[in-house]
């Protein structure tokens, strides 16, 4: 692994694909940038983390905002802004990583060792995930799927070129339905090997 | 209403909603709507040639009138006004001279340092810097920089630069309101209609002068106990930068401060030396790049093009909008409804300027309502200079109340949350609005007793 690589994690809500970075992560002693770099960006740029929380990965109100240049009054826009300066920031490091949502695979679209991936998922079981996983009903769980994926999906198609989920844009597409979840990992990192080995 | 208006009519509204869904940068939205104005309204519907070459209106450039006035005569209000583009480039490059130089830092540094960082007198002096730097620097320039060093002496002094930076942005536009060329509305007005600078100091000048009292006891009020806060806490004043630490080069930055006193000289005496602003913005940009020797490719590069370029295609949509009578309907309109009485007029054209301002883009709406107010005062008789500061004042002032209405706000709320001090919609307004019904009320009193 002597170039450096990028592999960017987009997800739909319930599709276990946060989880899916996670073991890569542990896997390939790769670095791990999810929510949990809000926390080490309000330390470094001396930001509340709740401000960083309330607008993470949230798509601006296109009535209620404007741009003048590169300024913008929307939050959500500038924190998201940040947010991809800090990871911007990280790749100029040189280490290697996986980037989970924060339209990672936008943010470094000119990097050559990108690799970009979009999990998906079965809507009944993408359902059952999240009725166990937040201990809900199952028409709350719905709501919820279809109010985060409504998000993202703004959020996304905000800061990017191109439609949340296009397989056309992704270097690869994977159901995590269709497999057990630790195949499904195991398809992701021969993938993933295998393009490092181009890199 | 023919064609031709239906088809003006809807270019304009389509560019108004491009603008708001900002999805297309909105100089590509001006100049496309602007081609098809020329092509759709002008060339198909019109099929009328004159209207096209007086929307380009580039016949004006080259006569001696646009650069030398002897007359009161303006430029033609029809299509596009050059003088303002001219103008607008040439502020800007002399400012990005004066931004390399370390002009505007040091000057917020030495404020800072002669009410020795106590922040209620900081608070006021720079709710005073800021008016009065706008009145002849675009607000962007003045919050862009003022904003920066208020949330780093804030840092320092341990206190909350949210209020501070929401009464520079309030007073940035207020001092732009003051003449000529503070505003973009302001030198469109003036440009369009033949006013001097110092009509307008004397007039929206005197008017800004009273409200910026009021504003500066009404923010004084409302934010005395949140910048009180950080009373007795411990600062270590040896960390502050001193002034000198803001200059670059004290050769660019001597250049940068006599080409700026230059340029107000000029605007302030461009009525009785006749030479126009169109003159004074080429000259001004021409002396920066010729001082600033090698560094000159480098600060055209700097100038906000994309601006003037928004300006270009705005100027032929309302040109449309113009030459197929449209906003003679709306003058019509506004006449019928005021009877022809200038108390209710002149309270029609401020309020809607300053509601309408508040949430979409002033410039588009004072360019559209100035052949308006002509008409008006053409058809029912009022005098032209009353409508005219009366919509100065409302476009101006409007857009201070909500985070969107001027550009000075999107810059000051997006520098304070990069900062870490995010400005949302309430805490905007509940700030900003209540400051602008005051001053929209006390424009409309000064313009009462004043004119009517």
């Amino acid at each position: 692994m002597s170039k450096q690589t990028i592999i960017s994690i987009s997800r739909e809500f319930g599709s276990m694909g946060h989880h899916i970075a996670g073991m890569i992560a542990s896997d390939m002693g790769l670095k791990l940038y999810d929510r949990s770099i809000l926390d080490e960006m309000a330390k470094e740029k001396n930001i509340k983390l709740e401000y960083l929380e309330k607008y993470d990965e949230k798509p601006k109100n296109v009535m209620l905002s404007r741009r003048v240049g590169r300024f913008s009054n929307s939050i959500e826009e500038v924190m998201a802004e940040l947010q991809f300066e800090y990871l911007r920031e990280k790749a100029k490091t040189g280490e290697s990583f996986i980037v989970v949502g924060r339209c990672g695979e936008t943010v470094f679209k000119d990097h050559e060792g990108l690799i970009s991936i979009f999990v998906t998922g079965n809507f009944e079981d993408k359902v059952n995930h999240i009725m166990e996983y937040f201990k809900i009903s199952r028409n709350e769980a719905i709501s919820k799927i279809n109010r985060h994926d409504k998000a993202r999906k703004r959020y996304h198609n905000y800061h990017s070129d191109f439609k949340w989920g296009d397989s056309r844009y992704y270097d690869l597409c994977i159901n995590s339905n269709k497999l057990e979840l630790e195949e499904t990992v195991k398809v992701l990192e021969t993938y993933i090997k295998a393009r490092m080995d181009r890199i | 209403m023919t064609i031709a208006q239906i088809l003006a009519v809807l270019i304009f509204v389509a560019m108004f909603v491009l603008i708001v869904i900002d999805k297309i940068e909105r100089h590509i939205v001006t100049l496309a709507c602007g081609a098809l104005t020329l092509v759709l309204v002008f060339g198909v519907a019109m099929k009328n040639m004159d209207a096209v070459i007086n929307t380009l209106n580039v016949k004006g450039i080259f006569t001696t009138e646009f650069w030398y006035a002897a007359g009161e005569s303006g430029e033609s209000t029809s299509g596009i006004n050059w003088a303002t583009i001219i103008f607008i480039a040439g502020m800007m490059v002399m400012v990005e001279g004066m931004a390399k130089a370390g002009f505007f830092r040091w000057l917020c540094m030495k404020l800072a340092k002669m009410v020795n960082y106590k922040t209620i007198p900081l608070f006021i002096v720079f709710m005073i810097m800021s008016a009065v730097l706008a009145m002849f620097i675009d607000s962007i320039t003045v919050i862009l920089f003022l904003a920066a060093v208020t949330v780093e002496l804030a840092k320092l002094l341990k206190f909350d630069p949210v209020p501070m930076i929401l009464a520079e942005i309030f007073c940035a536009n207020l001092g732009g309101s003051a003449t000529m060329c503070g505003d973009p509305p302001n030198i469109i007005i003036g440009t369009s209609l033949g006013y001097s600078f110092a009509d307008f100091i004397t007039n929206t000048g005197v008017i800004a002068g009273v409200s910026l009292i009021f504003v500066i006891i009404y923010f004084y009020i409302v934010y005395r106990k949140e910048l009180k806060v950080a009373d007795g806490v411990d600062i270590d004043f040896s960390t502050i930068p001193t002034p000198k630490e803001a200059i670059t080069s004290k050769k660019d930055f001597a250049i940068s401060t006599v080409i700026f006193l230059s340029a107000i000289i000029l605007l302030v005496t461009h009525a009785s030396t006749h030479l126009t602003v169109a003159f004074i913005g080429a000259v001004i940009a021409l002396v920066t790049l010729i001082t600033a020797g090698k560094n000159a490719l480098g600060l055209l590069k700097k100038v906000d093009y994309k601006t003037l370029l928004f300006f270009i295609g705005l100027f032929m949509v309302v040109g449309g909008l113009e030459q197929t009578g449209v906003l003679e309907v709306i003058a019509k309109f506004i006449g019928d409804v005021s009877g022809g009485n200038l108390f209710v007029m002149v309270a029609i054209i401020l309020w809607v300027s300053a509601i309408a301002s508040a949430f979409v883009d002033n410039i588009p709406f004072a360019a559209t309502m100035i052949p308006v107010i002509q008409s008006l005062a053409a058809t029912s008789g009022v005098d032209l200079d009353t409508l005219a500061w009366t919509l100065s004042m409302g476009t101006d002032i409007g857009g201070s109340a909500t985070p969107i209405g001027a550009s000075a706000n999107v810059v000051g709320t997006s520098v304070s949350a990069k900062s870490g001090h995010p400005i949302g919609w309430g805490r905007y307004c509940k700030g900003a609005a209540p400051a602008t019904i005051i001053v929209v009320t006390i424009s409309m009193i000064m313009i009462f007793f004043r004119y009517c």
